[in-house]
């Protein structure tokens, strides 16, 4: 009978662990980043909808969660569908049992000359940034890093127009398509220069993440014209203003596009998260020297499959990844389903516990 | 009346123009399908339709994305609505029903819409609910209708919890109707396990899938 691995002793706090992969050095052991927003509020007995629209509830949901379940990194404000309410849509809050996100209730601009009527909104009223803001503020509070959620361009784009109307103008005006992802752009900088003049000098790392230029939406052909430059240069615009790190979340199937992934910059070092579609060994091969590579624990599985196969899944990127060269966290390849149960979550960490230690 | 080389060029030229998604010329091609006489139903099954499956092939293969799917499809509704309209009485018929959505808390419908041109290029009726659908509706739907087939879809994690609900609810209802899935999170175990009669990777195996299901309904003398 196999030996029974055992917990070893943590040397580092959460904080010291995090720092040590942004200071290129080997934490004690792997850290544990869940990606976790929604079941943050359902383990507290709070509303989903409290962790994107309540700062305080949302800050201290998360807090808490990171407690109870022992894994390193606090909070941070961020959702998949933003776009559609900075640019003067609707968003509608998760409310039923099948919702875990926000999603857009209204597009913005469903038609060429609405691209055209978009004005770039003011980062202070624009969408959700007023209660990420407040979330930011309560974050410096604490003396925490901030996330700084920089908007983006591609899926942004996609929350506007929606997706398949963005797609048909690719093809058939591409033009409209470049122009809405150009306001995408600019607002993405206006965000990050928001936040470098009213957060001076404190800590700060940028979100940025990119699902709906996936494989299953577009080709890499098309990521090469329509997503790569608008990412770039948020990317350099970034870095240039001062901040040092970007967390990337690289979304979904996104294989035939890590060349072009691998054209942008990150910082020093970035961290690049990946869903289970791309294989750990390969984000290595691309990034793995610069930057410190997280993922990509299957949402499903997390939700839907039993303790042990959440274990072996972890336990196998564990032993994957633990030694990639600027560093691995152990993810969820997306966000945590709510649903997903506690205990699935219990044995991530229980994986790292027994799997993630460096000697 | 045309000869048989130029209805073979029409259906040809029929069949490429989806493939290369030109709207226009699917729209001339398709009133030369009418002023030449030539069989609508051939037009639709063996130049659109035709085209249409090539172009499920081309996606499979990741030489076209959803992009190039999307304007094929702009391309072979322009043709059907210009066709559909001269079909004979026979061929006029469906060949089965379906009532189609994405389930309630999921706003992603490509996946959706590009499955239910699939049917209806395949000849069934489609009642489209679209998305966020409560699931209510998707019961009330079949039961109104009397579809043989349901088809269910989510992107995301969260939602999918809402099938096996779902299927529950129209099983209570009428234990015949047959039920798919399908969506990224979706695989054969997880159909299985919801108690799903059909799971379709993609939307041309949907179709294929669907006209499985409707053959087992009608060796049970269901349908």
């Amino acid at each position: 009978m196999a030996e029974q691995p055992q917990p070893r002793q943590e040397t580092m706090s959460p904080g010291e662990r995090m720092g040590a992969i942004l200071m290129r050095q080997r934490p004690d052991r792997v850290p544990f980043m869940p990606f976790i927003f929604g079941y943050c509020a359902r383990n507290v007995g709070y509303p989903i909808a409290r962790v994107y629209d309540d700062p305080e509830k949302s800050f201290w949901a998360q807090m808490w969660t990171a407690e109870m379940f022992g894994y390193d990194g606090g909070a941070m404000y961020a959702y998949a569908s933003m776009g559609g309410w900075e640019f003067g849509g609707e968003i509608k809050m998760p409310v039923s049992e099948w919702e875990q996100a926000p999603i857009v209730a209204k597009f913005p601009a469903e038609t060429p000359e609405a691209v055209d009527a978009l004005e770039i909104p003011d980062v202070e009223t624009a969408g959700c940034y007023p209660i990420a803001l407040e979330f930011n503020k309560i974050q410096q509070q604490f003396g925490m890093p901030i996330m700084v959620m920089a908007f983006g361009c591609f899926t942004p784009a996609g929350n506007i127009a929606e997706v398949d109307k963005l797609c048909r103008w690719m093809m058939k005006q591409p033009d409209v398509a470049h122009k809405l992802l150009r306001k995408c752009t600019d607002f993405s900088k206006k965000v990050v220069d928001y936040y470098v003049e009213h957060f001076p000098n404190y800590p700060m790392m940028a979100f940025t993440g990119e699902a709906s230029a996936a494989n299953q939406i577009i080709s890499p052909k098309q990521f090469e014209e329509f997503v790569l430059p608008y990412q770039k240069e948020i990317h350099d615009h970034i870095l240039a203003s001062g901040i040092r790190n970007i967390f990337c979340h690289i979304c979904g199937e996104q294989n035939l596009n890590l060349k072009y992934w691998a054209q942008m910059e990150y910082g020093d070092p970035g961290i690049l998260s990946f869903g289970h579609e791309v294989d750990l060994s390969t984000a290595i091969e691309y990034f793995g020297d610069k930057h410190a590579i997280a993922g990509n624990v299957e949402p499903q599985i997390i939700q839907n499959g039993t303790n042990q196969q959440v274990y072996e899944l972890c336990k196998a990127a564990i032993d994957k990844a633990k030694m990639a060269p600027s560093g691995y966290l152990l993810m969820a390849g997306c966000e945590v389903p709510v649903q997903a149960p506690p205990y699935n979550i219990y044995v991530m960490k229980k994986a790292v516990m027994e799997h993630g230690f460096y000697d | 009346m045309a000869t048989d080389a130029r209805k073979k060029e029409i259906l040809k030229g029929l069949y490429d123009a989806v493939v290369d998604f030109d709207e226009d010329k699917v729209v001339e091609l398709s009133n030369a399908v009418l002023a030449e006489d030539v069989d609508a139903y051939e037009a639709i099954m063996d130049g659109l339709a035709a085209g249409m499956e090539h172009v499920g092939d081309l996606y499979a293969n990741q030489e076209y994305f959803v992009p190039e799917v999307l304007m094929c499809s702009d391309a072979l509704y322009a043709g059907l609505d210009i066709l559909r309209p001269h079909l004979s009485g026979k061929e006029a018929d469906v060949k089965g029903q379906v009532v189609i959505g994405t389930v309630e808390g999921d706003v992603h419908d490509i996946g959706k819409n590009l499955v239910k041109m699939m049917f209806d290029v395949a000849g069934f009726e489609v009642h489209d609910l679209g998305r966020d659908v409560k699931l209510e509706k998707f019961v009330e739907e079949q039961m109104k209708t009397d579809s043989e087939i349901v088809a269910l879809s989510a992107l995301m994690t969260t939602s999918m919890l809402a099938m096996p609900k779902v299927i529950e609810m129209i099983k209570a209802r009428n234990p015949d109707a047959m039920i798919m899935v399908g969506g990224a999170p979706i695989s054969q175990e997880v159909a299985d396990n919801y108690g799903a009669d059909g799971y379709a990777p993609n939307a041309a195996n949907a179709v294929q899938e669907a006209i499985q299901m409707i053959s087992r309904l009608r060796e049970m003398g269901k349908a």
